[in-house]
């Protein structure tokens, strides 16, 4: 299978709301197969270009492609299905389902399966080894919304993965969870990424950014005002004006 | 510990089958089987609501649109085309199902309030479109619609039967229901109840998933109209479009439980007994309206899942659980999620030792 450099690629995205440009012609490139950051001050359009890509907002120009293939303004579930998973800024899980039928909601049946039962073995035996990696397994028959943020954020993951993304978007995987489980999830993001699955991370964890991501891209007032490996944009003047304003 | 529950359901569903089909030899008379008959109707259409309501939490309150349309439809092709009743009554119900298709493509793009306003508007468009259009429909003046058994079935006979005919259409929705409960489509329409953008995320066709529960919804509700029209003989506009049946529907599977099969029926044999008793009681008074608007503020404020899941944790409460924290310590759990690990997945496992979180972060 030859893989190509660049998985994930907008040109020129806007979106506007009322006389915000919220995300400003961006042009921006994600690698394929490597852990991608996406960094910027508050406000800079990171999430509004998360959701222009995953289609749960429509741009308003410019393109996304994903493996070559045009997908702009396509619908969340056909981008979904391209092979795109996402986490949400506000981790969000069904919150009167089961642990393990939020993670069974991810599957998809074929068209002849769909009034199977859903909890066909196979399927629920896949269900539990991602929650398992994940680590909350224990909590398979609790209900979402009684189990605790950490571990919702831990849930959502396992739903992303039994989807079985090529490409998993996270907004802020470190967004009010205690340190240690930032290490956990860090861990998952390194052996997943080992297994060839490709991160785009929004995230403002500077620590996190740098020692997970091979590839961060800086976004400022809604476009990317510089790229590359960690260690070189920490130095750039650029990111350093944005973030602090000299 | 399963399979009991699960003998416990089945024994509970045997009793409550005898109990309907019962009901006819037990009643007094045939103005209590006639109030059954209108009870079982309220059943049937408060069960084809809960397949949008209770699945997806798209709550209409115009459900009336389709029970009416579906009464007229059945009506007007025995009326005007001197089609055979039941068969009426199937494509009846089939036509309100397409007509639905375009309605649902419109009204589902819409969530929440606006959902419930676009749900309200259908019927009183109708309202209008049935009384004003009289060469056709009646108008104002009503459709009569001829009895499907001959002269000779006297009244409470005819009760009987609508009563076992409604059980039975009742019977095939709940299996429907069931069926698509445990599904993979049913989990599908569950995620978008909870968080639509979230299931859409995570790779669910919800604008398909959600026109098909809507359409099933409306051909149901259809068919329940139209089993109605057949037996009361006779529709007019104002009580056939009326805001208030379709509140009834949402009040009632509020009332049981919109999450539970049976949530539905418990709530329109409560609510049905209510009405019909009030009426009775009160005569023409609109006093039966004040006492439903007082339940359904009580059940939103105090049960707001409803009677059934109100009932199971109530039970689940006083229920021995299998293992209390009481009767094993510390060392002989960790003992245990040791074996558990070691037990586990073995490929996953080792490749990537992670302790289970039991408390992994904070708000």
């Amino acid at each position: 299978m030859s893989t190509p450099t660049i998985g994930l690629e907008t040109t020129g995205l806007t979106k506007s709301f009322g006389g915000v440009r919220a995300v400003d012609g961006a042009s921006v490139q994600f690698h394929h197969g490597k852990v991608n950051a996406l960094i910027g001050p508050n406000g800079s359009g990171k999430t509004t270009f998360f959701n222009c890509v995953t289609g749960m907002i429509k741009p308003d120009a410019g393109q996304v492609a994903y493996a070559g293939r045009d997908i702009t303004g396509r619908s969340p579930d056909k981008i979904a299905r391209a092979g795109i998973g996402r986490s949400f800024q506000l981790c969000r899980v069904f919150p009167r389902m089961t642990v393990l039928d939020n993670v069974l909601a991810a599957k998809r049946p074929s068209r002849s399966g769909l009034l199977r039962s859903a909890h066909q073995k196979a399927d629920v035996e896949k269900a539990r080894e991602w929650l398992t990696r994940v680590g909350i397994e224990h909590l398979e028959r609790s209900e979402a919304r009684d189990i605790s943020y950490g571990q919702q954020k831990l849930l959502e993951l396992a739903g992303v993965l039994m989807a079985d993304p090529e490409t998993i978007m996270l907004d802020e995987p470190a967004g009010g969870v205690n340190p240690a489980l930032i290490d956990r999830i860090a861990d998952l993001v390194r052996s997943l990424n080992a297994e060839g699955r490709t991160f785009i991370v929004v995230e403002h964890n500077m620590d996190l950014v740098m020692s997970l991501s091979d590839h961060v891209v800086v976004f400022d007032r809604g476009r990317p005002i510089c790229e590359g490996p960690p260690s070189v944009v920490k130095e750039d003047a650029r990111v350093l004006e944005a973030y602090l304003g000299i | 510990m399963l399979s009991v529950s699960n003998g416990l359901k089945l024994v509970g569903l045997v009793a409550l089958a005898a109990l309907l089909l019962s009901f006819p030899s037990l009643a007094p008379n045939p103005f209590l089987l006639s109030v059954g008959v209108v009870i079982m109707s309220y059943a049937v259409l408060a069960t084809a609501w809960n397949f949008v309501g209770g699945f997806t939490g798209y709550i209409s309150l115009g459900h009336a649109a389709y029970s009416g349309l579906g009464g007229y439809a059945t009506g007007l092709l025995i009326v005007k085309a001197d089609v055979n009743p039941w068969l009426a009554l199937l494509a009846g119900s089939l036509l309100v199902g397409l007509i639905a298709v375009p309605v649902g493509i419109a009204s589902l793009r819409v969530r929440g309030a606006s959902f419930v306003i676009v749900s309200i508007s259908l019927v009183l468009i109708l309202l209008l479109v049935f009384q004003s259009w009289g060469s056709f429909t009646g108008g104002s003046n009503g459709l009569r619609i001829p009895r499907p058994f001959g002269e000779d079935v006297l009244r409470p006979e005819q009760h009987e039967r609508f009563f076992l005919l409604h059980v039975a259409l009742l019977a095939v929705m709940l299996l429907a229901w069931w069926l698509i409960d445990r599904s993979h489509f049913g989990i599908g329409l569950k995620a978008i109840r909870e968080d639509e953008d979230k299931a859409q995320a995570l790779g669910v066709p919800t604008v398909t998933y959600k026109l098909v529960a809507f359409v099933l919804s409306a051909f149901f509700t259809a068919a329940g109209g139209g089993l109605y029209a057949l037996w009361f003989g006779f529709l007019d506009p104002v009580f056939q479009f009326s805001i208030l049946v379709g509140s009834y529907m949402v009040l009632m599977s509020l009332l049981g439980g919109i999450r539970s099969l049976l949530g539905p029926l418990l709530g329109a044999v409560i609510v049905g007994y209510a009405v019909e008793y009030f009426k009775a009681a009160y005569g023409d008074s609109q006093f039966h309206l004040v006492a439903m608007g007082l339940l359904l503020g009580v059940v939103v404020l105090f049960m707001p899942d409803g009677i059934i899941p109100a009932l199971t944790s109530l039970v689940k409460r006083f229920r021995p659980e299998a293992s209390s924290i009481r009767e094993v310590t510390q060392a002989e759990l960790v003992e245990q999620r040791r074996a558990g690990q070691a037990g586990g997945p073995p490929a996953d496992r080792a490749a990537h030792p992670v302790a289970p979180v039991s408390e992994g972060g904070h708000r």
